[in-house]
């Protein structure tokens, strides 16, 4: 490395354009460099061991992040983070528009499931949390309302990859958009409880969430308006409309990002506000381009680098696994419970399964609450990100193999040539 | 010895009707095809009242059939209510159901042959045609007293194939292109080797000897084999006209019947002169001028040696069947189909307006799948 310095200054000394030599790789390259290894790394897994592709962008991230290799150190990560930001927050805006109320009001019996499967895993995580594990109340709470969502952009992706459709996959679809919901409006809540017992602050407590779901709400509203103003003025379907829709979103984000809101928050409000808005049906049929992929490549390598992999301990790595089990058990019987009059049993398990990936969207939120308490967070987040962690692996396999077994997945080569 | 040596002709009370429909499974999300029948057939209950829905050939398609029923205010309270519940039971299940004879711009490698012996057959035999014919069609069983009547139903059933394909053509769009046809559905039915028309066979016995033939070369096995336009059908008693296709309401659907019974009430009362093997030499060309262009169509007529327009012979014909309509009481329905001569307006030229009106056509699915949800008119009220 020495002789390159000395034969780089020795140019340099006659070849005045010459930067100096860089100290480090330049993190952009280093991402793109990352982003490549995530792509080979999906690819490798799903087309050699039928993985998902999801648990090989993770691995590289994780491999690569502070925890394993740390080639992707805090400053690239910071980096990264519109990018991943951008990337959930446009697969959580797809979550978003695929919450379709007709469908609870033709079946309202999705909501009763929907409610037992999120409200079952909120209580089985806040108390084994709190009972088990011995967190305060409020990182109880914190905790229960990072892990009761599904992964939704788990979900989606694993729906995309395996063009999968029918019951099973529809309603894994839906009821994760349901979750998200419920979980945004805990988590929000959650805000206030974390200031009141940190800092015995009852403004802030007041306050924040108030800010958190009006912030998400206006924004949400603003941008979803300005996208359908602006849409309705191009060509039905065509790639000016796209443009708009990415590019509000896109707007939805820096705005969220500004006001302190949660992006995966405001994002998620502007898809429900887009399905619910749009009267003349002009973005009903627009879809994200294929490219989003590239961006769930960054979301998923990010994710996989924020894993805290180097500090898990036996007892909490344990601990992770009681929590996803409580979590997974949870889900399970609040979807078996529900729902007999109109899914099999044997369609309802597989939903059970479907519904189980935790992922990205609990890591950021996460995030979001460390922001505020580094210091006692460090600790007390711990415990869902771990579990993040581990699901992150095991939970695009659970998906998607619901899917398989319902026989929704379209697999190349199922049906042999005739 | 084969199968079809001493194949019974079930005799049927004489002009009993049944109609199947063949249905589109679409996602209320962006309105294309989507794969749905044995997740909504296997979470259906139903009483078997108004007849019985049955999966078809792919996921994306679902069939219902009514009773054998001796009027036509019966067929069409069967089909009101097999409509009924399919639309109920694909809202609870977030699935939308439409009628047309094509999906206007789904993409048949991705349609998913149904679990079941004779689709793996059907897959096994044909290849790619077997989800190319994700296609939607109407077809009316009409009961006939003997073999014999069947065979003679069936030829003079034939020359009026141009006259259903243009009362009931609904598939002006494949694969999100105009095709400039009314009835493109026809032409998925075309690319297999056993359609067209049944053969020239004086009676049932010479029928049964012709499917022998078949039978002993592994033509086919069964009658089911055969993608006739108009073909026997002795299990039920029955003729039953293929070239439908569906159309967007189950009203026209049950003017459809309703021309079918008056019309072969008609031929089998008046027997006019039929020349099966004339018939045979224009056929193909008339279906085609049919499908292409609609009520615009000029049809060849071999006995007289001329062309004729088939809008003026269809209203002609449709007056000729007033009193044979009254007497089977449906007039109302052939009244209905006259006025849809006269203004030419078939459900065809109906999507080529939705589509120029509503710019994209995964909206014009979703306003036929409104069109398939209004209720009938026709259906007796209990």
């Amino acid at each position: 490395m020495s002789s390159v310095r000395a034969f780089w200054e020795s140019l340099q000394d006659r070849l005045m354009f010459l930067p100096p030599m860089p100290e480090q790789a330049d993190p952009l390259a280093l991402m793109a460099l990352l982003l490549v290894a995530g792509l080979l790394a999906g690819e490798g897994l799903y087309r050699m061991a039928g993985l998902s592709r999801i648990v090989g962008y993770v691995l590289a991230g994780a491999l690569a992040g502070p925890g394993a290799l740390n080639w992707l150190d805090g400053e690239t990560l910071a980096l990264a983070r519109p990018v991943a930001d951008a990337a959930l927050g446009l697969l959580l805006l797809e979550t978003g528009r695929n919450l379709d109320l007709g469908w609870l009001r033709a079946n309202p019996g999705l909501l009763r499931t929907a409610a037992a499967e999120s409200g079952l895993a909120f209580a089985g995580v806040f108390v084994f949390s709190w009972g088990v594990v011995g967190l305060s109340p409020a990182w109880s709470a914190a905790t229960a309302a990072i892990t009761m969502t599904s992964a939704p952009a788990v979900v989606l992706l694993t729906a995309e990859e395996c063009r999968a459709q029918g019951q099973v996959t529809q309603r894994t679809l839906l009821l994760t958009a349901i979750s998200c919901a419920l979980a945004f409006v805990v988590f929000a809540l959650v805000l206030g409880l974390i200031h009141a017992e940190e800092s015995g602050d009852g403004l802030n407590a007041f306050i924040h969430p108030i800010w958190v779901l009006g912030g998400g709400v206006l924004i949400a509203l603003l941008c979803a308006r300005l996208a359908l103003g602006l849409a309705a003025r191009l060509e039905k379907g065509g790639a000016g409309q796209v443009f708009v829709l990415v590019a509000a979103a896109l707007l939805a984000i820096g705005l969220a990002r500004m006001a302190a809101v949660p992006v995966f928050l405001s994002l998620f409000l502007m898809g429900v506000a887009v399905g619910q808005l749009d009267r003349n049906r002009v973005l009903a049929y627009t879809s994200l381009p294929q490219g989003h992929w590239i961006l769930a490549i960054v979301l998923f390598v990010v994710t996989g680098a924020m894993l805290p992999l180097g500090e898990a301990t036996g007892l909490m790595l344990l601990q992770a696994v009681g929590l996803l089990v409580v979590r997974g058990f949870a889900k399970f019987i609040g979807v078996m419970a529900t729902g007999r009059e109109d899914l099999s049993a044997q369609r309802r398990r597989l939903l059970g399964l479907g519904v189980q990936p935790l992922s990205a969207t609990a890591v950021f939120m996460a995030a979001e609450l460390a922001a505020f308490y580094p210091e006692v967070s460090v600790q007390a987040l711990l415990l869902p990100l771990l579990a993040a962690a581990l699901m992150e692996f095991i939970g695009p396999q659970l998906c998607r193999r619901a899917f398989v077994l319902a026989g929704e997945a379209a697999l190349p080569n199922r049906e042999p040539p005739p | 010895m084969n199968a079809f040596a001493n194949l019974p002709f079930a005799t049927s009370r004489p002009l009993t009707l049944g109609v199947e429909l063949e249905l589109q499974l679409v996602s209320p999300r962006d309105y294309d095809l989507t794969r749905a029948a044995t997740d909504l057939l296997s979470s259906l209950h139903h009483d078997g009242r108004c007849g019985d829905v049955k999966l078809e050939i792919t996921e994306s398609m679902i069939e219902v059939n009514t009773h054998p029923r001796q009027d036509v205010t019966a067929i069409a309270t069967d089909l009101e209510g097999l409509r009924g519940l399919l639309v109920e039971h694909c809202r609870r299940n977030n699935v939308a159901i439409c009628g047309g004879g094509t999906h206007a711009f789904h993409r048949w490698p991705e349609r998913r042959i149904c679990p079941g012996e004779r689709f793996a057959f059907l897959n096994e035999r044909y290849g790619y045609l077997s989800k190319q014919f994700t296609v939607f069609g109407q077809h009316i069983h009409i009961g006939v007293t003997s073999g014999d009547d069947a065979i003679w139903l069936t030829h003079a059933l034939n020359m009026y194939v141009p006259h259903f394909v243009v009362l009931s053509a609904s598939s002006p769009f494949v694969d999100g292109a105009d095709t400039a046809f009314d009835s493109a559905r026809l032409n998925a039915v075309s690319a297999f080797p056993l359609s067209g028309q049944a053969p020239d066979v004086r009676d049932w016995a010479a029928f049964l000897e012709h499917m022998a033939v078949l039978q002993a070369c592994g033509v086919a096995e069964s009658i089911k084999d055969l993608y006739w336009d108009v073909r026997p059908k002795p299990e039920y008693g029955t003729v039953e006209v293929r070239v439908c296709d569906t159309p967007l309401t189950v009203d026209r659907a049950t003017e459809l019947a309703a021309f079918a019974q008056s019309l072969a009430r008609w031929l089998l009362r008046e027997r006019p002169p039929i020349d099966p093997p004339l018939q045979g030499l224009v056929a193909r060309y008339n279906k085609f001028q049919a499908c292409r262009f609609g009520f615009n169509a000029e049809l060849a007529d071999p006995l007289a040696r001329c062309k004729r327009p088939i809008a003026k012979a269809l209203a002609g014909l449709l007056d000729s069947l007033m009193e044979d309509a009254r007497d089977l009481d449906c007039h109302r329905q052939i009244e209905a189909l006259r006025r849809q001569v006269e203004s030419r307006q078939s459900d065809a030229g109906l999507l080529r307006g939705l589509a120029r009106s509503v710019g994209s056509l995964n909206e014009l699915t979703r306003v036929a799948t409104e069109h398939f949800a209004q209720p009938s008119r026709y259906h007796r009220h209990d």
